[in-house]
């Protein structure tokens, strides 16, 4: 028996079958976690008291130029997102810009198709259904406690299923032909393993459609009222792009289907644009809700030996939430992951290999902040190569120098946390290089929580 | 329990400290391919479960991905390793760094893996070509002082247990 044990170490396979318990489960085992590895914590955060004294942060003028690069980055977003031309809402409705929280579940073309909003239903009150962002239409709010959104409350965060939603309603759209006509036709989401996210089903002129020739144009919305809401014409969709099959001589492509590709790439969302009737005006929209959590609280970084691989331990008066930006003088340092007794360990920007929702601001006069998505995929000193997705064509030959900002990522990392200086890779346009200001030693930073219980 | 205090007390930091050395300039070793390598084929099997608790907690302390991760991560080689370890009862320095080398490449891999599934990407899932290189030079004489020295010296599993587990 004895010896039948031995060979066969039950205890091993045990712990990988509680790991991965674990991992189904994270929620339940979070505080065992934190506890665990915040134990191992204190010997390094013991050493820390002989790390000297923590540094505030560099120069003014660099801070000054962090300071009014997040400022002008909120003021163009706000002047692009709200003013988008073409957009004939009811006279007196208003626009709320609305950060998103989280996007979520598989759509056409394999893109997310949900989101959730830092607002919650409730602040918005009686809000039209269509989401838009600048000129383009993004999905549809839902009403808390109807279909998708039926174990809602009105106080949880606003759901958005966007057009590549399965249960998003069929769009009457058309586009500008070369010729000067029009086309018209329904779109409709498409299936998750399609090419694209959106798919083009009834033509109201099939003829004409099976010639066309070109991709990449424009399509629009055209006004069509369905239930008691209705979707107002000269909303931008996303643009067409053809799938078939390349002939052999290499004239012509076989054109099976027509699909389209959305505005903007779901993942890459970092603000929308909710429409609030004028008819019953909601709450002030100012109410701090919890969803937007921006109390900012003290605490000391320290480099981890060997913390060249951007691995830093965090020491707080209170317990820091998982994600929690750490951000000095506007500066983000990195994303946390709180352990007891107020420590975290926090990995820097450029050390991260996670999905982040990025902005990235043109100098004034150079166009709109774009938003993207994309992560890292390699590091060298200072500088970070990351790989990106989200901007059209058209945005992506425009861009030359710019700024990194923080998009949306979660309810403790909002939007326009400035990250470093970035450049497109000259040879991979789908690579953006990122210089990051090295800052080593101990220093005074802030990391957002939630705000307190009342 | 004295054994164990120093186990959970030292090998986590043990993480910290190979990233220290190679700060200094010393070559690049990754401490969850040593303990790997010591659980596999030294360790006591009855302690193998919290000794490889013991190994994850420390590479979260330099790794972004979470601690269940990590229990996979590293634990998954061991298992496949530990059967082996009555085929080499002799121990010989180049099974050893084979077997250092195959985990030096099974760690990185098996960490791009399971960060792709629970979309928990972290940094070391790239391998490095250099690591294996030094894994396989350093970690057989590593292992061969370390398990005799403290927190390892506690565990290490004496030349009767293995004979039973060999019969």
């Amino acid at each position: 028996m004895v010896k039948k044990s031995a060979a066969f170490p039950a205890g091993l396979y045990a712990m990988l079958l509680f790991a991965l318990a674990w991992l189904t489960l994270p929620r339940v085992f979070a505080p065992l976690e934190r506890w665990l590895v915040g134990s191992a914590c204190v010997l390094p955060r013991v050493g820390s008291v002989w790390m000297g004294e923590p540094a505030m942060a560099g120069n003014r003028e660099e801070l000054a130029l962090i300071s009014g690069l997040s400022a002008e980055l909120r003021e163009r977003v706000e002047r692009h997102d709200l003013a988008g031309s073409g957009i004939m809402m009811p006279r007196g409705d208003k626009s709320v810009l609305c950060g998103v929280l989280s996007v979520g579940r598989r759509g056409g073309g394999g893109e997310p198709s949900e989101l959730l909003l830092d607002h919650t239903y409730a602040e918005l009150g009686d809000y039209r259904e269509i989401v838009t962002k600048g000129s383009a239409l993004l999905g549809f709010l839902l009403e808390p406690g109807v279909g998708r959104a039926a174990d809602d409350k009105a106080d949880d965060p606003a759901r958005v299923i966007l057009c590549n939603h399965r249960d998003a309603p069929r769009l009457y759209a058309g586009l500008d032909n070369n010729d000067g006509t029009q086309l018209r036709f329904v779109v409709e989401p498409a299936a998750s393993v399609d090419p694209a996210a959106l798919r083009v089903d009834f033509w109201d002129d099939p003829y004409r459609a099976s010639n066309l020739r070109e991709s990449q144009q424009r399509v629009y919305t055209l006004p069509v009222a369905f239930g008691r809401e209705r979707v107002p014409g000269g909303l931008l969709v996303g643009r067409t792009r053809r799938w078939g099959y390349e002939q052999d001589n290499g004239d012509e492509t076989l054109t099976i289907g027509m699909f389209v590709t959305p505005a903007v790439a779901p993942r890459a969302l970092s603000h929308v644009v909710v429409w609030q009737s004028g008819q019953h005006p909601a709450l002030p929209i100012e109410f701090q809700s919890s969803l937007r959590a921006r109390r900012r609280i003290k605490a000391t970084v320290y480099d981890l030996p060997g913390a060249t691989h951007g691995r830093h331990m965090l020491v707080a008066n209170e317990d820091v939430p998982d994600g929690a930006a750490v951000v000095q003088d506007g500066l983000f340092l990195g994303s946390a992951r709180g352990l007891c007794l107020g420590s975290a360990l926090v990995t820097s920007f450029a050390a991260s290999r996670q999905d982040w929702s990025l902005l990235f601001l043109p100098p004034e006069g150079e166009g709109d902040p774009v938003e993207l998505h994309g992560s890292v995929v390699r590091t060298e000193g200072n500088v970070a190569w990351l790989r990106w997705t989200g901007p059209s064509r058209e945005q992506l030959a425009r861009l030359g120098e710019g700024f990194l900002f923080t998009g949306s990522n979660g309810k403790f990392c909002p939007a326009c946390l400035w990250i470093g200086r970035a450049v497109p890779d000259q040879f991979e346009r789908n690579l953006l290089k990122v210089i990051v200001p090295v800052l080593k030693g101990p220093r005074i930073a802030e990391v957002i929580v939630a705000e307190r219980d009342v | 329990m004295r054994r164990w205090f120093w186990w959970f007390l030292l090998v986590p930091q043990g993480f910290l400290l190979v990233g220290l050395l190679e700060d200094l300039g010393l070559p690049p070793l990754d401490m969850a391919v040593l303990s790997s390598l010591y659980l596999s084929w030294f360790a006591q099997r009855s302690a193998l479960p919290f000794l490889l608790l013991g190994v994850a907690i420390g590479r979260t302390l330099v790794d972004e991905a979470t601690l269940p991760i990590h229990i996979l991560v590293t634990g998954i080689p061991i298992a496949l390793l530990l059967p082996l370890r009555t085929m080499f009862v002799a121990q010989r320095w180049l099974w050893q760094a084979v077997a250092a080398a195959l985990l030096a490449i099974a760690i990185p891999k098996l960490s791009g893996l399971f960060g792709r599934a629970f979309d928990q990407p972290s940094v070391s899932s790239i391998l490095n070509g250099w690591q294996v290189v030094w894994s396989a030079l350093l970690i057989p004489p590593l292992l061969s002082v370390l398990r005799f020295l403290p927190p390892f010296v506690g565990f290490t599993e004496s030349a009767d247990q293995k004979k039973v587990v060999a019969r």
